[in-house]
């Protein structure tokens, strides 16, 4: 028998690495690989455990400094290791590059917990280096241990622990290599102490085995999208009236966002995107209908209802778009789904037809062969009907309040960005208010917390971001309870000189838990009211060292202060008081169909909604 | 319905506590589990037995795919009957 082990392919080859044959210690050459693969920004913070890398880290800073100073691998040192992993998190999804974060043992390995998952959950390539006891002491309650390989074993694409020196650059590297191919994803390298002090040779390109993953991927890398299956797909599209695009996250992991602008302008077909798929499409063109689900606008959502034919690229049918997948789409004859991750094929809603492979070369694929088969479909009633949609049931908000409402202010903001900056959040209103007012004219410049729902994402994914692209415009849009999480990392942003730009919508109240007890708990307003917290969040900015810290609290200051928020050149902090009892609509309750969405005070329906009572509590 | 599955795995640390904590996260329970060793010694063999409907055993066969120690991963049926029957990997 022939296991798959014997069968693998092996790694690709590169050449020679000039320090191959030399003798390092392993901390050098977690460094040395950190170097090769990765080449950027590290947010870590020290730690007993982790100490050689560090030292290994300046020293290797120190020697290879670029002619105007700079350092190969700098270190940005958060609040919190929290902080580090989602300004990790953020660089890696504001550049496509891998995320790397630089931990010590226990505690420090355990804060990071959470982006590790919230990086899972979104798909973003991060790898975390984490210092552990050394390897006489695992497994004995040592100081600072904890059983990192489990815990993050749960959470994580894959975790290695290293406990023969002699495999640590090729796992380093396959670590890398792991978080970047497929799916992508965070990958944990757990690091014993005594391991990092051992002297070992270095090989300039050593990798893991790791057959089984590897073979799995080159099948689905390899899978070309063949005549027959775009003959069928065509066949069915030809048939559909109102075809419709379903596109997320997995459009801008794959790059795929120029591919699929040309495909469906090519067929006219218009183009809905979840909350992770926000720049897959320009929102500012005909075909865009903005975002659906739970809080999507009201006519991409109905555009879902009356479609006969959709196509999901890279796009997995979350709770948050298909609350209740019997109802998701239900007048769609057709369903298609083409993803990179099998597993996604079918797991929530069954399809007609599926594709798993690239998406880019899929998408081409299809283009492709539409246009040499001179494919057309008149779909002028479709468009008719979505332009009226989109007249009858427009965003809108309670324009006549004499309070500030936090539409008005990311329309302000907006007006000025034209969707050209990176926007980052943190979970709650704020984030939904973000996501249906911004424009997004490209991807990676949306950076939110979609699948975990993370409080206390903004501000240090922003930070992160703002390190990957230094001459963006950053912000960071937070909300009162969300910054909170992390507002340490306040301080962070000074200290590296970021000219960062934070606006806090500040509603004195966990919004959206609110919202929900408003609908679902009669107004129990249970642990969610802060009016009574004492916090000056412009005199804590100030005493972190922002310059420019300004409240805004007449609606007749808006545009002046936004202009003069985005015009100053240092990070600025603005504080916007906002109406307490702004909603976020529309709403699709969870357990309702879109046609029984809750469009709110001031969005028309075309249906009665449900009586938010009647809607089952026990669905999350 | 129940099910018997075929893992092939290597020999990592920690790699049957994933497979494990897989099923235990995606909420399926598993009613037994052997672990033998292989002819490679860096390859165990996991057989593994689960009730569920056809959609949770296609579900965590793909899931368990995509753990990166699992070299292998199907679905056994039962061929034959009686003291002539014995299990195959059932096409995916």
């Amino acid at each position: 028998m022939t296991t798959p082990m014997q069968t693998a392919l092996a790694a690709p080859t590169i050449p020679t690495h000039p320090l191959a044959g030399q003798a390092m210690s392993g901390a050098e050459i977690v460094v040395q690989v950190l170097a090769d693969e990765h080449g950027g920004v590290v947010f870590g913070y020290s730690g007993g455990a982790i100490l050689p890398v560090y030292d290994a880290v300046f020293r290797y800073n120190a020697e290879h400094r670029d002619a105007a100073g700079h350092e190969p691998l700098p270190l940005v040192v958060p609040a919190n290791e929290q902080g580090a992993g989602f300004m990790a998190a953020g660089y890696a999804r504001a550049s496509g590059k891998v995320g790397v974060a630089l931990v010590t043992s226990g505690p420090g390995a355990t804060n990071l917990v959470t982006p590790i998952r919230d990086a899972m959950a979104d798909s973003v390539p991060f790898v975390a280096i984490c210092g552990q006891v050394p390897t006489s002491a695992l497994g004995s309650d040592a100081f600072q241990e904890a059983p990192v390989a489990n815990i993050m074993g749960a959470c994580a694409k894959h975790v290695f622990l290293v406990s023969d020196p002699q495999k640590l650059e090729a796992t380093l590297r396959t670590a890398f290599e792991i978080a970047r191919s497929g799916r992508p994803g965070p990958v944990v390298v757990d690091i014993p102490k005594d391991v990092q002090n051992t002297t070992l040779k270095f090989d300039g390109n050593s990798h893991l085995p790791i057959p089984g993953y590897r073979a799995r991927l080159n099948a689905v890398a390899a899978a070309k999208l063949g005549d027959e299956a775009c003959a069928s797909l065509f066949t069915a599209l030809a048939q559909a009236k109102r075809p419709l695009i379903y596109a997320g996250g997995g459009v801008v992991s794959a790059a795929a966002a120029p591919a699929l602008t040309t495909f469906a302008e090519t067929f006219g077909i218009p183009v809905v995107t979840s909350l992770m798929g926000l720049g897959d499409y320009d929102t500012t063109r005909p075909l865009a209908l903005h975002m659906l689900g739970m809080h999507g606008t009201a006519y991409a959502n109905y555009a879902v209802e009356d479609c006969d034919f959709l196509i999901a690229l890279g796009a997995r049918f979350d709770d948050r778009v298909a609350g209740v997948p019997d109802q998701f789409a239900a007048h769609a004859r057709f369903i298609a789904q083409i993803d990179i991750d099998p597993a996604e094929i079918g797991k929530v809603k069954t399809v007609d037809w599926h594709h798993i492979g690239p998406l880019v070369a899929a998408l081409e694929k299809l283009t492709a062969w539409g246009r040499s088969h001179a494919f057309h479909s008149d779909l002028s009633a479709w468009h008719a009907h979505l332009a009226q949609l989109k007249h009858d049931y427009a965003m809108n908000y309670n324009r006549d309040s004499p309070l500030i409402q936090p539409e008005a202010v990311i329309e302000a903001i907006n007006r000025q960005t034209q969707g050209r900056a990176i926007v980052a959040t943190g979970v709650g209103q704020h984030q939904m208010w973000a996501a249906q007012y911004f424009d997004f004219r490209a991807p990676r410049h949306w950076l939110t917390s979609g699948s975990m729902g993370t409080m206390g994402f903004g501000l240090p994914s922003a930070i992160g971001a703002q390190f990957a692209r230094p001459d963006a415009l950053v912000i960071d849009v937070d909300g009162d309870g969300s910054i909170r999480m992390n507002v340490g990392e306040l301080e962070t942003v000074t200290t590296y000189e970021l000219p960062l730009k934070i606006l806090l919508l500040n509603n004195g109240v966990d919004g959206m838990v609110r919202q929900w007890q408003k609908l679902f708990f009669k107004g129990r307003f249970s642990a969610t009211d802060k009016s009574l917290r004492k916090k000056d969040f412009v005199a804590a900015a100030k005493a972190d060292g922002f310059e420019w810290a300004q409240r805004l609290e007449r609606k007749a200051d808006i545009e002046t202060t936004i202009a003069a928020f985005l015009a100053h050149r240092g990070p600025t902090f603005l504080e916007v008081m906002i109406d307490p009892d702004a909603g976020v609509y529309p709403m699709v309750s969870p357990g309702a169909s879109y046609a029984q969405m809750i469009t709110g005070p001031f969005i028309p329906s075309r249906s009665a909604p449900i009586t938010p009572e009647l809607a089952p509590t026990h669905m999350f | 319905m129940k099910h018997t599955l075929s893992i092939l795995l290597q020999n990592e640390s920690g790699a049957l506590v994933r497979v494990a904590g897989l099923f235990a996260a995606r909420h399926v329970n598993i009613d037994a589990l052997t672990v033998a060793a292989t002819h490679d010694p860096a390859v165990s063999q996991l057989t593994l037995v689960l009730h569920g409907d056809e959609g949770t055993l296609q579900q965590i066969l793909r899931q368990v795919r995509k753990l990166v120690d699992v070299l292998d991963a199907s679905s056994l049926s039962v061929v034959g009957s009686g003291m002539r029957s014995h299990l195959v990997a059932t096409p995916a």
